[in-house]
This record gives C-alpha cells, structure tokens and sequence, in this order.
C-alpha cells in the first residue's frame, strides 16, 4: 500500500519535474537543443496508448517514439490497469482529494454510467480514423499538461510576483526580496510572469474533474476517462488480477474500499478486472484474507456495461455524425483572420496531427503560443495558435517544433524557421501614430528582425493642424519581406490593439467579417 | 482555546499597529535617504560639471546610490591633466582597451578595491553572431571584465535586457558569454520584477523610471555600446544604450533625445567605452546583414558620456550637435559635444 503511494508520489514528481525542466530548458536556449532533450521531456505522453493509437489513425504516419506506448500496453495486459492506480498523475491527484467529508451527499451512480468511457474511447478511435482528433482534449494527460502550462503555474508565477512586488513597495526590504528573486528566476519561473488567456477556463475544466470525486470516489476514472475506457478493456484479459476466493464470507468490507468500485455484488462478491486499478486496497482489507492476485487467465466476463454492438454502432454514429458536422463547417465562424499557427504548421495538417497536449504553449518563451479557443472553431479547440499581442515569434527560437510530441509542428532548422511566413503585418493607418497623428514612432521598424527590414520608413514633410511643416517617417511593410513574426505587432505602442496587426495570409481574400484596410495607397 | 477577551483583543490590536508603525518609521527612514542622496545627485548636476566633465569621476557610486560622497573633500586631482577622451585604432580588440583606458589614467582611477561593477553591453537581440554588429564585440567587453577585477572589483556583473529573443540566448549567441565566464565575470539575467521606481531628480522630462536594482546598487557602471544606427535616434551610442537598465522602453519613444539625456543624469555611466571595431551602418539596431557592417578598429573611451557619444557620431560622419539626445545633453551640461573643444588623445596600435 505504502508502495503504490510512493509510487504515485514518484511518477507525479517526474511528471511535474519533466515539466519544469521542459520550461526552463527551452527558455534558457530556445533556438539549440537536441532532439533528445525536445523528445524526452515527452516521455509520459508517449507512453500513453490512447494518444498515440489516435495520433497514428488520423495522421496516417508510424511515429518510431509511439512504440513506447507498448509498455503501457504490455504492463497492462500483464497486471491489469496499473497505469490508472500506480502511474497516472490525474488518478493520482484524485485520489488524494478527500471526497469522503461530503459522503453524506453521495447519490448512487448507475452502474450503466462507466460505459461512457468505453464509448468516448470508440468515439475517439473512429473520429481518429476520420482524421479528427478533437476530442483528445479529453485525455488525462493533454488535461494535465494543459491544466498545468496554462493555470498552475502562471497561478503561482503571478502570485509569487504579486508578493514581491508589495514587498518591494517597503525600502528596506528591496535587497532581500532581490536576492530570493535572483533564485527564482530564471531558474523555476521565467524572468518575465508568463502570460496565459482563460486560465479560469482550464482551471475550471480541472476542478470540475476533480469536484465530480464528490459524488464518487475516482469518478472521472471510473465512468469518464477515456485512456481508462482503453486500458479497462486491455485489463480484462490480462494475466494477473483480482481473484476472491470461494470461501468468501460475503462480509462487504471490500465493497465501499474498492476506489474504482470495480468489486460488485452480484451472486457473490466478485472484482471486474477492467474496472480493477491494482490498487490492493481490498487485499488488506479482507478480514480473512480472501482477496489474491494470482497470475492466472480466466475467462472473459462481460459485463452490462461493457462495449457491445449497440454501444459500437451509437459510438459510430457519433463520431460520424461529429465529423461531419466538424467538416461541413456548420459548426465554425468561418476562418478567423487572426489564427495563426506556428512557423512551419498548416492549419489542415496541424488539425489531423495535434493531440492538444499544449507543450508547445509550455515552451514557447515569449508566450506567442497560445491555446486555440476562438480562433480556431470546434475542431480546432485547444490547438496552437499565435497571439502576436501577447508574444511575438521569436527570429532565434525553434522550440515549438522541437517540443513538440507527435511531429504536428515540424522541427525546423533555424535557417528555415526563419523562412517560414506565417503570417503577414497590416498597418492600420487609422491608429498608426506617425499616419494618424503625426508623432514620431519608428517602433516597428526597430523591432523588425529581418535584415532588410520588412517595414521601411516613408519620409514626409508634412503639414500639422497648426500650421507648422514638419518631417516626419512613416512605416510601411514590405510584404514580400514580412514572415508575420509579429514583434511589430506586440511592441507597437498603440494603446489597445496594437496599429499594426498579423493577419493569415493564406485567407486573404477570404475571410468574412473583417476589411483588411491597405497598407499603403489609401 | 481560551476565550478572545477583550484585553486579549486590544494587545493583539496594539501589537500589530506596533509592527505596521514600525515598518512605515523603517519606509520613511529610506526615503529620506533617498531624497538626500538626490539633493546630492542635484548638486552635481549644476556644479563643476561643464567646466571640467573629467573630475567627476571622482564620485562613483554617488547616484549609483552606494557610498556616501562628500564631495568637498575629493581631491583636485591629477586628473585634470589627462584627457577627457581617448581613442585607440587598429589593433586587436583586447588591445585597444586596455591602451584607451591606460590613457585615461587606468581602470584603477574608475574601480576602487571592493567595488561591485555592472558593465552594460548592447546585447539588444539573440539574433546574430558579433560579426552582425547588433550586439557590442565580446572581447571588447571580456577586456572590460579583466581589466575591472584587475583593479581590484569584488565582482562584475554584465547584462542587458534584450527586446529580441531571451536574455540567455542573447548571451549564448553574441558570444558574450563565453568570454565574460572566462575573464571572470558574471552574466546575470535581468528578472522582469526588480526594477525600482526611482526619481530623477535633474530630469526634465523623464521625471521618474523603473530602473534596475542591480544598476542602482553598483558602485561603478561601465557602459560599452557598439556604434550602430537606428532610424528614429539615428545612431544608438553611449545613452542609448541606457534604455536597457529601465523598464518601460516604448514610453521613451515620445521625445526620445530629451528623456535619454534625463536617464543620463540618474544613471551615470562612470566609464564609457564605444566599441567601434564593428559599426553597423543600416537596418540597425537589429542587423542581419554583413554588408551593413564595417569594420573600423576603433575603440573610444571617456568618463564623459556626451563626449564618447560626440565623437563616436563623427565616426559616422555625422554632426554631434544633429543627434537630438547629444544636443540635449548639452543642453543639460553632461558634456561638450564638440570635438574641437575637447582633450583627446588618439593612439594608433596598427
């Protein structure tokens, strides 16, 4: 017992420590790195079968790393589902959330609810096979990274900086928070506090997964998880597993211990090894120490909830249906003009290839990488998308591609990142201080890393409302030149939204809602 | 637990206004502090400064805010006989520090034993090698590592905050790095929170800025930019490249030349050095192309920042008087900006 905790405790350290290292390696030198290092930090989500099976069915390509996820399956069918009561960090964190103080309010689940995680898992596979893979934001792992990346840690970043922020306020305490925040800094958070969008809403998503425990224990593993859906029907043939003997005095104790309630009452007491997390809680607490794990295969036995035809043709039908639906466009606003990916992804390749799991968002130093909320439609939840206003894409990183788990965004070399257009500047000259009001701001230029420049300065004499003639020099992009990096757009000093914006270049033309104001002859 | 009487309450009440007062006594004890420190830094500002920039030096670390300086009693000094810039051509970077600062009187006159000494380089990109010029040559600044320990320095920190890319990487790829852990330094990575509010007193623009604790801690600050241009300043320099110690950087954009000079008068760069062996003379401050680069082997050195900035405009073959921040600067009495009028000593190694 004291082993599967520290076991648990182990591999939800590693997961946290893979993640931190992730951050910091990647912030400290975004632009080298080898391949190693981008892959390694992947190591959780390449053992999980779930992402990986659908990673395969919907981009067509054998990633060589997706092997890994073999271990998971042979430990599985060798001890049942371990991965659920001995690895996985979101098990993990919900066993440890104590649900038992509101026990009082514990309605009685039907049975029939766990074989929702039998039908997501279909759902998954066969919109897998129809290309989509937007459901994999329901994967335990995608939500933890995500979770973590986008809510946790900026949560403590922003509060940790608050702090020394008011402690700053007193003078005499200047030099001690100095020191403690050299410590910190760049070593645990970033020099400068992350910025995230809808950090609410990933929390949210997190402590609605985690509230579910109230009204059972493990509820999210024992009726939702679709990883656990895939592991359940894996563990039901698997060598070692649950037995209760014979001679089992029917006592019940076993019954309210089992976190998975996978021990039922039918005839007599019995363990489904599909539902079993090897937790062997029953074992000790078996006053007569019935319970054993015998490395023996038995018979399969199928259960009500279990997958059967009806259940396999209304998963079928869903996922059809939801592709559909996806692909037919009904559901989406149309292409948004401002979703733009990272350098060298194309929206269609990016959609069939990404599993959501955000790492590229966790890398990426100036926090350009967000996750897709709006911008990208239904399908696209939870995919990358640049946010130049936050960050820019920065000339010298290639983090994104070399982080990044399943190839959805390619490894570039620096010389071609730097190729790579993903999108192109626009000048609003209706905000644009030089063009609306004759101020001095060369800022864009400055910023713009390409070495010709892709934004050159117009000298004009012009004439003020008052009177005077003045010279002045006003911006504008070269469009061959520009590859949408968007330092411009991020640093422009326009209040607001910035007056000079990244627009998709691929959709020009196209896109419904927003006029493109020109960027020179108006 | 025992009841919360009502004597308990007020003990609690009393014992905690007591630690809150004594926190706001210990508050106002440092800001008078500050403020004389700034009716110093006044002083300064409007005493011997036009007639004789040289004898400044004298005073580091005054608005650096380290030691308490009584300047009644620094010496006339020996200084007044060495040259308010000195500039050395054609050799190897390392070289042509040491022997424009020799000329200057030696790194001892600006680094005392003891000090802590923050050298500025221009490392405003992670972009390009050093051959790009957007970023100051690393010799250059491993020379001003070597020679500031030699001195007797307790420690030297370099760092700039790039507007480009991250710190680290800014560090790794102009190569600056490598040479400032060699010549004993460190590079340290400037955090987005430890930059203080601080007034400037003699600003009269720029009234206050969030400027970096380390800078405002350090006795001595060594400024090394490289000669670059820049479309709006037209030339990034000397006070240019104090835009990297504050925080808020697009809000210097609104009469830039004006607030540079305001920067200079809170910020005092003890030693300027220009590296000139590159100069980048288009697309700046960012760079790219090796065509926009020509190599000069210069290397300009002063205590005065308006007149290394002066002369290092010259360079470019550009009136000093026409940068708006050296007129201003003038202007305020940093400094001459002209080059007819100053003492320099050109010392030609190749």
């Amino acid at each position: 017992m004291r082993l599967r905790k520290l076991s648990q405790l182990f591999f939800l350290g590693l997961f946290l420590a893979l993640f931190l290292w992730t951050r910091r390696e990647f912030y400290l030198n975004p632009a080298a790195g080898s391949g190693l290092k981008g892959k390694l930090v992947n190591l959780p989500l390449q053992l999980d079968p779930l992402v990986m099976t659908a990673q395969i069915f919907a981009s067509r390509t054998l990633l060589p790393a997706a092997a890994l996820a073999l271990i998971t399956i042979g430990f599985t069918l060798l001890l049942g589902r371990v991965w659920c009561g001995w690895f996985c960090p979101i098990g993990t964190v919900l066993d440890w959330v104590p649900v038992r103080s509101w026990k009082k309010i514990q309605p009685r689940i039907p049975e029939g609810f766990r074989s929702i995680k039998f039908i997501l898992l279909l759902v998954i596979l066969i919109a897998a096979a129809l290309t989509n893979l937007s459901l994999l934001i329901l994967d335990p792992l995608t939500i933890g990274y995500r979770t973590l990346t986008a809510a946790v840690w900026p949560a403590l970043d922003k509060g940790i900086t608050a702090l020394e922020l008011s402690l700053l306020k007193v003078p005499v305490l200047i030099p001690a928070v100095s020191t403690f925040d050299s410590l910190i800094r760049p070593a645990i958070f970033p020099p400068h506090p992350a910025v995230y969008r809808f950090g609410l809403l990933y929390f949210g998503f997190f402590a609605a997964l985690v509230g579910l425990n109230a009204l059972a224990p493990r509820f999210w593993c024992r009726y939702l998880c679709p990883l656990g859906g895939l592991l359940g029907g894996l563990g039901k043939f698997s060598l070692v597993h649950c037995e209760i003997s014979e001679s089992c005095t029917q006592c019940g104790n076993c019954l309210p211990s089992c976190p998975t309630g996978a021990i039922q009452k039918g005839e007599r007491v019995f363990c489904d090894p599909g539902e079993c997390t090897m937790c062997l809680t029953c074992a000790v607490d078996c006053p007569t120490g019935q319970v054993s794990f015998p490395a023996r295969s038995t018979t399969f036995l199928q259960q009500p909830y279990d997958l059967d035809r009806r259940k396999a043709l209304i998963s079928l039908g869903t996922a059809a249906v939801g592709v559909g639906l996806l692909e037919s466009g009904w559901l989406s606003s149309g292409h948004s003009p401002i979703l733009i990916r990272p350098p060298g992804a194309e929206n269609e390749v990016l959609l069939s290839t990404c599993i959501r799991c955000g790492e590229c968002s966790t890398v990426c130093p100036t926090n350009a990488i967000q996750m897709s909320v709006l911008e990208g439609g239904p399908e696209g939840f939870w995919t990358p998308v640049v946010v130049p206003r936050i960050g820019y894409c920065d000339y010298s990183c290639r983090a994104c591609g070399q982080v990044c788990p399943v190839d959805a965004l390619p490894t570039l070399t620096l010389e071609e990142k730097r190729q790579q257009v993903i999108g192109k500047a626009e000048i609003d000259q209706d905000r644009c201080l030089p063009w609306a009001e004759n101020t001095e701001c060369i800022v864009c230029e400055e910023m713009c890393p390409i070495p010709d420049k892709a934004i050159e300065l117009e000298i004009v004499d012009i004439q003020t409302a008052t009177g005077e003639w003045k010279v002045i020099q006003r911006p504008k992009v070269i469009q061959q030149l520009c590859i949408g990096c968007g330092i411009c757009e991020n640093k422009c000093p326009a209040a607001g939204e910035a007056a000079i914006r990244i627009i998709t270049h691929k959709h020009e033309g196209q896109s419904g809602g927003r006029k493109h104001r020109g960027t020179g002859n108006s | 637990m025992t009841e919360f009487s009502r004597r308990n309450f007020l003990r609690l009440l009393a014992a905690s206004l007591g630690s809150l007062g004594s926190f706001y006594l210990a508050g106002c004890l440092d800001q008078s502090k500050l403020l004389s420190k700034s009716i110093s830094a006044d002083k300064i500002a409007s005493t011997p400064f036009l007639a004789d920039p040289t004898a400044l030096e004298v005073s580091p670390g005054l608005e650096a805010g380290g030691s308490e300086v009584d300047l009644s009693t620094s010496t006339p000094s020996p200084t007044l006989s060495l040259p308010v810039l000195a500039v050395a051509r054609g050799g190897e970077p390392e070289e042509m520090v040491r022997t424009a600062v020799r000329a200057l009187g030696g790194m001892e006159r600006f680094v005392k034993a003891g000090d802590v000494v923050v050298v500025k380089p221009n490392i405003c990109v992670a972009y390009h090698t050093y051959e790009y010029a957007a970023t100051t040559n690393p010799w250059v600044v491993g020379a001003v590592v070597k020679m500031a320990l030699e001195a007797g320095a307790k420690k030297v920190k370099v760092l700039d905050f790039p507007f480009g890319g991250s710190a680290e990487q800014a560090y790794q790829i102009s190569g600056i790095q490598e040479i400032v852990n060699q010549a004993g330094g460190k590079m340290v990575v400037m955090s987005g929170i430890k930059f203080i509010e601080t007034s400037i007193p003699s600003g009269k623009n720029l009234k206050t800025a969030r400027i970096y604790d380390d800078v405002l801690r350090a006795d001595v600050l060594i400024n090394v930019p490289i000669a670059k241009n820049h479309e709006l300043a037209r030339l990034t320099l000397g006070m240019k490249n104090l835009m990297g110690v504050i925080y808020n950087r697009p809000a210097m954009h609104a009469s830039l030349g004006q607030r540079l000079a305001d920067l200079s008068t809170r910020v005092r760069s003890h030693l300027v050095i220009v590296d000139a062996v590159r100069m980048l003379m288009a697309h700046g401050p960012t760079g790219g192309n090796l065509s926009d680069v020509r190599k000069a082997d210069t290397i300009i050195a002063s205590p005065n920042i308006v007149s290394a900035d002066s002369y290092a405009a010259t360079l470019f073959g550009i009136d000093p008087e026409e940068l708006t921040y050296i007129k201003k600067g003038v202007e305020m009495g940093l400094g001459s900006g002209k080059i007819s009028e100053m003492k320099i000593e050109e010392i030609n190694l190749g």
